[in-house]
């Protein structure tokens, strides 16, 4: 016969737990739901936002001073190789098309099952 | 049971407690000193990676498939791998051993330059060019695609985009389509508190962090409450083992592109314009009665990202006469992943497409 949950200590402490953590859950959400909280939060990540924008400008013209490139060059330079990386892709398809055509009987690079599958029943 | 059988019960349960206390403080040095799980090792192949995107074939692991290829396609918050944690608890391997083609559509950071990616470029580029792919290596001319949360979003914006794609069959997984339905993200992001162009406009890419943090104030409780679980249960390896992967699934978000983020603010949680077929995208109108291929969205119970509320007009809305809403207990994640979904979604799942994959 099953001990009765209430007298396995164990057991209680885990549906202490649990209902500690559905209680807790609840009153964050409550809070966490009003206009209040969310004019809040956002006030926060606004500030947050606007003081890491500042800091960048700020570094953007340390680095200048330095003769450095600013997070603004170093990702230009990284949209460039970007392009750059694409172009190749596209001309690696073309030679791989060309290849296949130039070599119709050449034989597959990997072994591929049939697509003959049908559904058990 | 009598006081006599009480204490007759009593001495193996405080010796069981005892030697879980033991184990526990032993286990729990090796739990800091292992390393991290290694998650996701299914093999695969690169098809195609271009920036945040990453397209992989995995390898087949029968010995016959069936016709139409399989493109799962993840949330651009998370990384895929919640599909593939580890053998005997991945949905790929399951597939896999079913007979099902899989490829994956799995998003990278995306750089500082790749803030400027929008929706268009996700629904009008990077699935379509996908979906070619897909027909290319598998020489097959209609696809099935599969998405999980923002990326089933991305999926019915585009299937609705593309009334003559070459789609076989639709399945999501917790994909919220009515986003005035999105509980507390739809309070918080609301435009009378919400500076969404500030932030996007200072940061680029809205970080990680972010992201994380307001997942986690969804359930602020649950995560101090998964500690103690842990301890209480570091005795057993098997809990152990999963706590640890979905705990590192779960912290391992992702930015998202700063323009995207902007546009899912703005057009779908402000406007809700998916829910009200005003989306529109490259001139187009994403408008869900487009949609006709079959069908399959699983939703839970106790969805807490994506109630319930949000997601049950897909099926209502899509224009499709093959449709089907599976309501599965559990929550966001259980669904995909972990012991309820291996009982119960993966193989209503398979039973589903199977009969549609021929």
């Amino acid at each position: 016969m099953a001990e009765p949950s209430s007298k396995d200590p164990a057991a209680a402490w885990q549906d202490l737990v649990a209902q500690w953590e559905r209680n807790l859950n609840a009153l964050a959400n409550r809070t966490m739901g009003s206009d209040e909280f969310s004019r809040s939060i956002n006030q926060v990540i606004s500030l947050s936002a606007g003081m890491h924008s500042s800091l960048g400008e700020v570094m953007g013209r340390y680095l200048a001073s330095l003769n450095l490139p600013s997070r603004a060059e170093m990702t230009g330079i990284a949209e460039r190789l970007q392009a750059i990386e694409e172009r190749l892709d596209r001309i690696h398809a073309l030679l791989q098309r060309s290849a296949s055509v130039a070599e119709p009987d050449a034989a597959p690079t990997s072994t591929k099952p049939p697509r003959t599958k049908r559904p058990p029943g | 049971m009598t006081a006599t059988g009480e204490i007759d019960s009593l001495g193996p349960r405080i010796r069981a407690e005892v030697e879980r206390a033991i184990q526990r403080n032993i286990k729990g040095l090796e739990y800091f000193t292992s390393p991290a799980p290694v998650l996701g090792a299914t093999p695969k192949d690169v098809l195609y990676k271009r920036g945040t995107l990453n397209l992989y074939h995995y390898q087949p692991l029968s010995d016959e498939v069936y016709r139409v290829p399989l493109l799962m396609v993840m949330a651009t918050t998370n990384r895929g791998y919640i599909f593939d944690l580890a053998p005997g608890q991945s949905l790929v391997e399951f597939l896999l051993k079913q007979g099902y083609d899989v490829y994956l559509i799995d998003w990278s950071p995306p750089r500082p330059d790749e803030k400027h990616l929008r929706l268009e470029d996700y629904t009008l580029e990077f699935i379509p060019d996908c979906v070619r792919r897909v027909r290319e290596d598998s020489g097959e001319e209609q696809v099935t695609i599969l998405g999980y949360c923002m990326g089933g979003v991305l999926s019915v914006i585009y299937a609705a985009l593309h009334p003559d794609a070459p789609l076989k069959n639709l399945i999501c997984f917790t994909t919220p389509i009515d986003w005035t339905h999105m509980g507390l993200f739809t309070k918080w992001a609301h435009r009378d508190f919400f500076d969404v162009d500030r932030l996007v406009d200072a940061l680029g890419n809205v970080p990680s962090e972010l992201i994380f943090t307001s997942f986690e104030m969804l359930r602020p409780a649950t995560r101090s409450a998964g500690q103690i679980k842990l301890w209480e249960n570091m005795w057993n390896d098997e809990f152990v083992k999963s706590h640890r992967m979905f705990e590192r699934w779960s912290t391992d978000t992702l930015p998202l592109a700063g323009e995207y983020f902007r546009q899912i603010i703005k057009e779908l949680m402000w406007r809700n314009g998916l829910f009200k077929n005003e989306l529109t995208l490259g001139g187009k109108r994403a408008d869900l009665g487009n949609i006709r291929a079959p069908v399959l969205h699983a939703v839970a119970e106790h969805d807490h990202i994506v109630p319930y509320d949000a997601a049950k007009p897909l099926v209502e809305r899509v224009g499709s006469i093959d449709k089907q809403e599976l309501i599965l207990k559990g929550g966001h994640v259980s669904v995909v992943a972990g012991g309820n979904a291996v009982k119960r979604m993966w193989p209503k799942l398979d039973a589903w497409l199977g009969e549609r994959s021929i």
